[in-house]
């Protein structure tokens, strides 16, 4: 396929085969077994951009007018002229710039990127695709290269409303995991191109997955939360979650909620209140154990790490970053610990550098460091002949790659799982789970399958791959994926593939397997069932 | 935003089926949802469930984790999967009326 095609009038461009996708390894070898990829219904293809591959991840409305077309054409070519000037986007404008002019068309970084790879190397989905579009659009409508030269060069393209729904589509097609990043000898990063279109149709167009902006940001800024927990929601559930550690432990804990000038201020994924309150309990019983001076916050968005804005928009990014340091202001903490979220790492930690100054600039780090400390230095009582199953460890890209965070979380596997194993590759090398910069929360038509059996392929071969010689049901494995969004994907793969039924291998976080291995806990920690 | 009719009432509902008007969910709209999500005919264990998450839903403007579930209708992840074929969320909290889940759920 040729990067013209992309404009070109087709009801869809390429069309997902299941049996063209790379092989999974024992017990799913036989192709048959893998589940059909929905089509959508004669409705929703009326009504959604869906020419790409027939998958619908941002639901984008199809204009009913040549007039709308028109419009949203020209927001688009505004937009993009306002990505390349620095006072539009001083955030990304350098790094932008450096991917846009320094790809030499090696293709080195195709076969890092898991998407690609897994689904039979798909054109479209080749991480150079995208990118040399809109270099493309750029040398043509905003610097307006002259059509001899983009002839001579062969470098043309006819802008229209298909191929600009079709590039939009597309951004969602990457999961911003930058394993091309790493891979490429320059640096140039394909990504962030990803994520500098997603912007334009966010910030621009006013197009962005219902799940980020709407149910996300939009109400995470509202009512607290992207799950929708209200603080009068999260008293209840702290509540609930402090009679659950006393079943558990016998003891009664308290979690500190507010208490100013408290040493840390602990913020979790507000997923996990929801669906992985074990996870949350598990950070009480060790910081209450281990002494750790440290408070929860109920204030609006106080209990919520997640900022969506990170995978589509600057502004929703800067408005959740500056509220959550405004909280841990008000509440004269000293830091800032992340709990397992690997995109709040990055939105937090990372990229809020830029949008936080003065006295906002509260410093802001890992959770993962100081569980290192703990379990290395003993500041708990653990026996690990009590994680008695095997265990292997997912790297959150965000965490490992972005950030370089590589080893606390393995030195405490290596310290409390006797039955460790490493998958290939990992570390910074590590595979996306599929699901990163909002893909495991996008959960609408037909795109869950689409990053089950596509983008989250490489991940699930991973993981049979790594406990093949202990594949069988008989044998107890756990996937350890130290973040909300991860545990999430993997979750949702794993019921696409009955993995839990047909492998006995169940996921979950850090904190839980630390806990499990705590010498003074009445009973196992982790219940051994599907979640 | 597409129309259905449920409980013999237009009501409006989401790509995936949750009804967008979660005031005008009654047991007859309940009732309808159930079939399409192969939890009819409901039992009284499907309304305990239900009304669980209905009044839960009434009182916090949101569903209850999924742990508080469980615990509060005495029934295991499993039983709720029986119950409700297609989940907690995209099953019982469908038919409760409440909206989709949203967030890293």
């Amino acid at each position: 396929m040729d990067i013209k095609d992309i404009g070109k009038d087709l009801d869809r461009l390429v069309k997902i085969d299941p049996k063209e996708l790379i092989p999974l390894p024992h017990p799913y070898d036989d192709p048959s077994f893998e589940p059909p990829i929905r089509e959508l219904s004669d409705e929703q293809k009326m009504r959604y951009e869906a020419s790409l591959d027939g998958i619908v991840a941002i639901g984008i409305q199809r204009p009913k007018t040549r007039q709308e077309e028109e419009t949203l054409i020209g927001r688009f070519l505004s937009g993009l002229e306002k990505l390349l000037s620095p006072e539009n986007n001083w955030t990304f404008l350098q790094p932008l710039y450096h991917s846009l002019e320094y790809c030499v068309k090696c293709q080195l970084c195709n076969d890092s990127c898991p998407a690609y790879i897994a689904s039979g190397k798909k054109e479209i989905y080749r991480p150079t695709y995208r990118p040399e579009i809109l270099r493309r659009i750029i040398n043509k409508y905003i610097k307006k290269r002259s059509g001899l030269v983009l002839k001579l060069t062969n470098s043309d393209i006819e802008l229209n409303w298909q191929l600009i729904a079709r590039l939009g589509e597309l951004a969602y097609r990457c999961t911003l995991c930058r394993r091309c990043a790493q891979t490429c000898p320059l640096g140039v990063d394909n990504a962030l191109i990803s994520h500098e279109i997603r912007k334009i149709f966010s910030q621009e167009m006013g197009i962005a997955p219902k799940e980020l902006h709407e149910s996300g940001t939009m109400q995470q800024m509202k009512t607290g939360s992207s799950t929708g927990i209200t603080p009068k929601a999260f008293a209840n559930i702290i509540e609930f979650m402090e009679e659950e550690l006393e079943e558990k432990t016998g003891k009664s804990i308290k979690i500190p909620v507010d208490r100013e000038g408290a040493e840390i201020l602990l913020i979790h994924n507000a997923g996990e209140f929801m669906s992985w309150p074990e996870n949350t309990m598990a950070f009480a019983i060790i910081f209450d154990a281990a002494g750790i001076d440290w408070t929860l916050s109920s204030d609006l968005a106080g209990y919520d790490a997640v900022n969506y804005g990170v995978w589509y928009d600057d502004i929703q990014l800067a408005r959740i970053a500056r509220r959550h340091a405004e909280i841990a202001k008000a509440l004269k903490v000293k830091k800032i610990n992340v709990g397992e979220c690997g995109h709040a790492h990055k939105a937090m930690i990372v990229i809020a550098d830029r949008v936080l100054t003065g006295d906002l600039n509260i410093p802001r780090e890992s959770a993962l460091p100081i569980l290192a400390d703990i379990v290395l230095n003993e500041r708990i009582k653990l026996d690990p002949s009590r994680n008695n199953f095997h265990v292997t460890l997912h790297d959150p890209c965000n965490m490992v790659r972005l950030m370089g965070i590589v080893e606390p979380q393995r030195k405490i596997l290596k310290k409390i799982c006797p039955q460790f194993r490493e998958m290939e590759p990992h570390g910074v090398e590590n595979y996306c789970c599929g699901g990163g910069s909002g893909f495991a929360i996008m959960q609408s038509m037909n795109f869950p399958d689409w990053r089950n059996a596509v983008s989250g392929r490489i991940k699930l071969k991973q993981i049979l791959e790594v406990f093949s010689d202990i594949i069988s049901p008989d044998i107890k494995k756990y996937v350890c994926a130290p973040c909300s969004n991860c545990k999430g994907q993997i979750r949702d793969i794993f019921n696409y593939y009955h993995v839990f039924e047909r492998c006995n291998i169940l996921y979950g976080g850090l904190v839980e397997l630390i806990v499990n291995a705590m010498e003074d806990m009445k009973q196992p920690f982790i219940e051994w069932e599907w979640r | 935003m597409a129309k259905a009719t449920l409980g013999n009432m237009e009501i409006e509902i989401d790509e995936d089926g949750f009804i967008q008007e979660p005031e005008k969910w009654n047991q007859a709209i309940a009732e309808d949802l159930a079939k399409l999500e192969q939890a009819y005919p409901m039992t009284e264990e499907h309304w305990k469930v239900v009304n669980y998450l209905r009044d839960y839903y009434l009182k916090y403007e949101i569903a209850p984790p999924i742990r508080m579930l469980v615990k509060q209708t005495g029934f295991d992840l499993k039983k709720i999967y029986q119950l409700f074929p297609s989940g907690p969320a995209k099953g019982a909290c469908k038919i409760a009326g409440l909206p989709k889940p949203t967030g890293c759920v």
